[in-house]
């Protein structure tokens, strides 16, 4: 009957953690029928009751051994945290102490410790928890094709790669809208493009290319959703491609300006050193053709090494090239 | 040349295989593992492509509903995952846990890096009215660990980061960068104005 009693005063306070919808409502009832008839049952408390008013407390149940005493050193500690559940110091065999000591002592025991209940604990995932998990999981795992051990083989047979992103973080809303972009990043030397075709790809993405590690960038961000904007990225590529393979006819109008690299060809340079080896061979003797002049070794020489200035920029090894084709032509 | 064609199983989501498994009860483990993950299938559940999500239709009695289908694999180059958090010791302890189930999953593990924290830090007035000279201040600190993995499979890539994003601790926040690879589609291989007398086509 005290039992009883002191179940049903405290059902008051736990009904919202039991999960036992029947036992409650007999709670309830018990609690209301013991309302009535107060007095008969003396009980220690009782009389506190009319003291305090509302707030007079039952002594509660004694908590009883804390499980760690009866836990074997070689127990299953998966079946005493198999879940991520807050830190309980009567489950946990450990004397763990947590927070910031009193003056000339020790940090607080766990038991009662709010700071270990705040933190998160991985007790649930322990090295032999996962290995548990990861046995069961390995069955839907496939594995790594052997052949694509390098990187150099994986851009060789899979040059395109797109990247995408992914974001899990506590928040009203599971969803990012950054988790919507895709990079679409792929070399130009393994798309089939002749020359003319790659010039003018360079040219029609602009910023999107990196001259150094010949990579091609498309970010696509302007549809809601990460599949379609793969696909306009995909969509994009073919487009770029084959628009570079068509020459307009105002392609003709191109002018020096225009052109990425400089071209030794019909240029002033070239003029420039003819003349002045038709006027030294005209002050000596005999008159050799341009074009005689031009398959001339040094002419050569000396047309790499104004290309390479010009092409590469300036640099020492650059300068000295053309120092020496200089020296060579000039006969000095 | 060889034609990487990899046989993908059907990856029922660990939610629904446990849902099958709730009424085995045969192994401890699988029961654990139930009474872990239903109250968990409310949580965040990242933003993973549902057309590669094939539900079995029948959950047989055997523990491995695993079904193989001829679609090919999606392989991915490289998955780097950057966790943040306010307390470097749990970035240790879940750096702990992601490496031990690569390691269990046979995932090659690339580079574990600590980028540089950060912290926000805040100055406010300690009173609501006036004594502007007592001042109190705040500050925010942010973690990093990066975690770079390479060289997965579509599949295994799905079970690990589920894995992983289902054992999140509260007050992480993960971000993931997955780099796919893939053949060039056939209709880049070649130019369509092979004949140049057609049309433009668009």
């Amino acid at each position: 009957m005290a039992a009883h009693t002191s179940k049903a005063f405290l059902s008051l306070g736990r009904l919202n953690v039991s999960g036992f919808g029947l036992h409650r409502s007999v709670n309830r009832i018990r609690y209301a029928t013991l309302l009535s008839t107060n007095s008969p049952s003396g009980n220690k408390g009782l009389p506190d009751r009319g003291s305090r008013g509302a707030f007079a407390r039952k002594p509660r149940r004694d908590a009883g051994e804390p499980r760690t005493e009866k836990m074997a050193v070689d127990q299953d500690w998966t079946a005493v945290y198999p879940a991520a559940v807050p830190f309980r110091p009567s489950s946990v065999p450990l004397p763990v102490r947590m927070g910031y000591p009193v003056k000339g002592g020790v940090p607080p025991e766990k038991k009662g410790n709010l700071e270990l209940i705040k933190i998160p604990n991985f007790l649930h995932l322990t090295p032999g928890a996962i290995k548990k998990h990861c046995e069961a999981l390995k069955s839907f795992c496939t594995e790594w094709p052997s052949a694509l051990d390098t990187d150099a083989k994986c851009d060789q047979h899979f040059p395109i790669k797109v990247e995408s992103r992914e974001y899990l973080s506590a928040s009203p809303s599971v969803r990012n809208p950054s988790a919507r972009i895709v990079h679409l990043k792929v070399k130009l030397s393994s798309l089939n493009l002749d020359d003319h075709a790659r010039k003018k790809m360079v040219k029609l993405v602009g910023e999107r290319y990196c001259k150094d590690t010949d990579i091609l960038t498309i970010k696509t961000d302007s549809c809601p959703l990460r599949q379609q904007n793969y696909d306009y990225a995909m969509y994009l590529l073919t487009v770029l491609y084959h628009e570079s393979w068509k020459t307009e006819a105002w392609e003709a109008e191109k002018t020096a300006a225009d052109m990425e690299e400089y071209i030794w060809e019909d240029s002033p340079s070239q003029k420039n050193i003819l003349d002045t080896l038709v006027r030294m061979k005209v002050a000596g003797e005999g008159e050799e053709l341009r074009e005689e002049l031009l398959r001339r070794k040094e002419v050569q020489e000396y047309k790499d090494s104004v290309t390479r200035l010009k092409n590469e920029g300036e640099s020492e090894s650059a300068m000295l090239q053309y120092r020496e084709a200089v020296k060579k032509i000039l006969n000095l | 040349m060889a034609t990487y064609m990899a046989l993908r199983p059907e990856f029922c989501s660990l939610a629904g295989i446990l849902a099958g498994f709730s009424h085995l009860g045969r192994r401890g483990l699988r029961a654990c593992r139930c009474q872990r993950k239903c109250p968990l299938i409310r949580s965040t559940i990242p933003s993973i492509s549902s057309s590669s999500f094939h539900m079995a239709a029948v959950f047989s009695s055997t523990p491995s509903s695993v079904t193989v289908t001829e679609e090919p694999d999606t392989l991915l180059q490289k998955v780097s995952l950057l966790v943040k958090g306010h307390d470097r010791a749990v970035l240790d302890s879940y750096e702990f846990f992601a490496t031990t189930a690569a390691k269990e999953l046979g995932i090659t593990l690339g580079k574990i890096s600590e980028p540089l924290r950060d912290i926000e830090r805040l100055t406010l007035l300690k009173s609501i009215h006036i004594f502007k000279k007592h001042r109190v201040q705040y500050e925010m600190r942010t973690y990093y660990r990066c975690i770079e993995l390479s060289h997965l499979t579509g599949c295994t890539a799905q079970v690990y980061l589920e894995y992983i994003q289902r054992n999140l601790p509260e007050g992480v926040a993960l971000e993931i960068t997955k780099t796919a690879m893939e053949k060039i589609p056939e209709h880049i291989l070649e130019p369509m104005w092979k004949d140049p007398s057609d049309d433009n086509p668009i």
